[in-house]
């Protein structure tokens, strides 16, 4: 399991994007404090993953959903976070749902076509046979 | 087919976010469902940090100390005491052993007088 440093460090440009976006227009953010929420990031991914790591594990489960993310920021105490990962999570489905139909879709499009193509070489030979060739 | 980029599209990489769940140890497979949320949340960490140091700055210039603050006085932040200490000034720290040396002096007899010859600039703050 040989992760190279960096690999657990958020990119700080991105960090930077994100606070951005969230404070009004016009603030600085000094060099340190990106760095520092950058590193905080990182440390969050792990402090959440392993509290629903906790709940999955006591549930006697193995694999990770959602929910369990969700139900984690209850026990770390960061409710206000329920609502609009509840609604992240619709989301998510919604995106993967559709996704998947438009992959079907797709996929019985293209079956579609070879079926076409089948019948039109079964014609193609009926009528080398009919016409005596 | 353009597809309108919503705000909910995630800022953070997922490869990333995938590869620090996984050096935690008792994780087993990550799914696309709880990778999704865990990046949206750290997201939304990040913004609710921010915003919360902003406002405790009263200026428009964001510093390390304003979310050092914010994370040694909520005890919901206290995963994060480790990796954001309050700095302190060179001259603080010496302050601060002195006292130390003192209230130690107390017990014992030791002379516990320094030789205070602060330097004015000195300050151990990375810019």
């Amino acid at each position: 399991m040989a992760e190279k440093l960096e690999d657990l460090n958020l990119p700080l440009t991105v960090v930077t994007r994100i606070v951005k976006e969230a404070l009004p227009s016009g603030v600085s953010i000094s060099k340190e404090a990106r760095t520092g929420l950058a590193k905080a990031a990182s440390v969050f991914v792990l402090y959440v993953t392993s509290a629903a790591t906790n709940i999955v594990r006591n549930k006697k489960r193995k694999a990770l959903t959602g929910q369990d993310v969700i139900d984690a920021m209850k026990d770390i105490e960061f409710d206000r976070f329920v609502e609009p990962l509840g609604e992240a999570l619709e989301h998510y489905k919604t995106m993967a749902s559709a996704r998947k139909s438009a992959s079907m879709k797709k996929k019985d499009e293209q079956e579609d076509t070879e079926v076409i193509e089948d019948d039109w070489i079964l014609l193609r030979l009926e009528f080398k046979m009919y016409s005596g060739a | 087919m353009a597809t309108p980029k919503s705000e909910k599209d995630l800022h953070l990489p997922l490869s990333r976010v995938k590869t620090i769940m996984k050096s935690s140890p008792d994780v087993e497979a990550v799914g696309p469902e709880p990778l999704y949320l865990v990046t949206k949340v750290t997201e939304l960490f990040v913004m609710d940090l921010a915003k919360r140091a902003h406002k405790n700055s009263n200026a428009n210039f964001l510093e390390y100390k304003h979310i050092a603050d914010i994370v040694q006085e909520d005890d919901t932040l206290d995963f994060l005491r480790e990796i954001m200490p309050r700095k302190i000034t060179v001259r603080q720290f010496k302050e601060m052993m002195a006292k130390k040396a003192a209230k130690n002096g107390d017990d014992s007899s030791e002379d516990s007088s320094e030789d205070s010859s602060e330097d004015s600039s000195s300050n151990n703050e990375q810019e």
